[in-house]
């Protein structure tokens, strides 16, 4: 691989992760939010929406699985060495 | 053999600088806005650190290929032009530079590059003894001054579109509401950069004692096949650990209030975006500094917010001492390394060479250490207001104190 490359890769995994991650919690906190209504900073009072508060926390649902997922994804050949469990049979090995 | 166990130890003592040179890369964001109490934070980074050092072996892989050419590439066998004993005193040497700088930077509270310093440590020490063919060029190249430039800048520039698009997405939302939510989502992803911390920095110290093993040939030379022995992984995971639990304040402090004033949700983007870079490229091998990208990530926070100010003075002080730090680290080793090597060719023994630059990395430690305590940083004035007209480290309280009489700066 040449280096180019693996920057690149670094980069495309970092937005992905480091900036698309955080824009889906950002998200799943304004649905809580306008799920959990009250009163908005401009005084109008919201009704609470029970529908966008799940949907608030599907979405911090899906950001754990994905950050417990990709640190087991780096464990992997930890865990394939000590324990002989492979967690991820259909991805290709190194 | 007893330089063996001098060299382990010393490279303990180097995997404990790091961790306390770079909890603030976990933590100090998290401090700053206050999400989680400074005692608090540095036990959590320390817990994780632990766990972390376990996860995976790649780094340290890299660092016993790419650095130094005392392994035959095919075979893993030391090379026949090295003995043993050149080794060792080629690794001691490098750690003792890196060890020296890492505290030095600590002193004046610079979020320097650990991973740097021993890599400039032990690059020095390697030309001072082997030449320039010692050194492995093309691995340093391509697996450390490469992702040295660019993570910074990968990291910057990530944490900017991250905390825009954060602060675009809940711009609705109520303002206390945003501040507690993501002061939940700073202390899981802060969580997450201790951790890959911890993968990432454990292991370059666990590759310098695998590399010393391999040399006295007590460990075989295929670390990637063969895994690491337990005790390497535990001791270096524990060093760290307990490193990053004494917390380096005095980092932690110009992360947190130096760099920019930062609020919870440009926390969170910064330490999302640091843990993202830092885990993906721990997963290739790549043995970069979390220091560069956790400083990257956290000035990013603050481009990406608009109307946010970065300081940019401390950010540009920083930078100096970025590029310094290789070299510096490794004239450091390389003097070392040419200390120790007189004093055997003098007394015709190994041990008085090492033993010698041993005591003198213990004096020096000792030295900057007692001048820390002069002006001391620690948990309870962590936070205090940052100085514009010095961008001191140290609080202005904690100077004016330090200036008056002995009997009033006792109490």
């Amino acid at each position: 691989m040449t280096y180019a490359e693996s920057i690149l890769k670094v980069l495309v995994v970092g937005l992905l992760l480091g900036a698309g991650l955080p824009a889906v919690f950002a998200g799943g906190l304004v649905a809580y939010s306008s799920g959990t209504g009250g009163q908005a900073s401009d005084g109008t009072v919201h009704a609470p929406n029970p529908v966008l508060k799940y949907l608030g926390i599907a979405l911090f649902v899906f950001v754990a699985w994905v950050i417990v997922t990709a640190v087991f994804w780096i464990t992997r050949t930890t865990i394939i060495h000590h324990f002989g469990v492979d967690l991820f049979p259909f991805m290709p090995k190194k | 053999m007893i330089i063996l166990v001098l060299l382990i130890a010393t490279a303990l003592a180097f995997d404990f600088t790091n961790g306390f040179h770079d909890t603030g890369n976990a933590m100090a964001t998290s401090i700053a806005t206050g999400a989680l109490k400074p005692k608090t934070a540095v036990l959590l980074a320390g817990v994780l650190n632990l766990v972390g050092a376990f996860l995976s072996v790649e780094v340290a892989v890299t660092v016993t290929t790419s650095v130094l050419k005392v392994q035959d590439s095919k075979t893993g066998h030391l090379l026949p032009s090295i003995d043993a004993s050149t080794g060792l005193t080629i690794i001691f040497a490098g750690l003792i530079g890196g060890i020296l700088w890492n505290l030095l930077t600590w002193l004046f509270g610079i979020p320097s590059s650990s991973s740097h310093a021993l890599f400039g440590g032990l690059i020095g020490a390697g030309l001072a003894a082997l030449g320039t063919a010692g050194v492995n060029w093309s691995g340093i190249t391509q697996k450390v001054l490469i992702p040295a430039v660019a993570a910074p800048v990968i990291a910057c520039l990530v944490a900017a579109c991250g905390t825009w698009l954060v602060y675009r997405i809940t711009r609705k939302v109520l303002q206390k509401r945003r501040e507690e939510g993501f002061r939940w989502g700073q202390i899981a992803t802060a969580s997450l950069v201790a951790l890959s911390h911890g993968t990432n920095d454990a292991q370059k110290t666990m590759g310098v004692i695998a590399l010393a093993l391999i040399t006295t040939g007590h460990l075989t030379g295929d670390v990637k096949k063969d895994g690491l022995p337990f005790w390497i992984i535990f001791s270096c995971a524990l060093a760290i650990g307990l490193g990053t639990y004494i917390g380096g304040w005095r980092v932690i402090r110009t992360l947190g209030k130096g760099l920019v004033e930062i609020e919870s949700p440009q926390g969170f983007a910064a330490e999302a975006s640091s843990a993202a870079i830092i885990l993906s490229s721990s997963a290739a091998g790549m043995a970069l500094s979390t220091t560069h990208v956790a400083t990257g990530s956290i000035l990013g926070s603050g481009v990406g917010k608009p109307g946010a100010e970065v300081r940019w003075a401390v950010a540009g002080r920083m930078a100096v001492a970025w590029l310094v730090t290789l070299p510096a680290a490794g004239i450091v080793g390389a003097l070392s390394y040419w200390l120790s090597d007189a004093v055997k060719s003098v007394s015709g023994s190994a041990l008085a060479g090492d033993g010698l630059i041993f005591l003198i990395l213990v004096g020096l430690s000792f030295y900057m250490w007692w001048r820390a305590q002069q002006q001391k940083v620690d948990h309870k004035n962590v936070n205090a207001d940052w100085d514009d007209s010095t961008n001191s480290v140290v609080p202005a309280e904690v100077r004016e104190a330090a200036k008056a009489p002995k009997d009033t700066a006792a109490v």
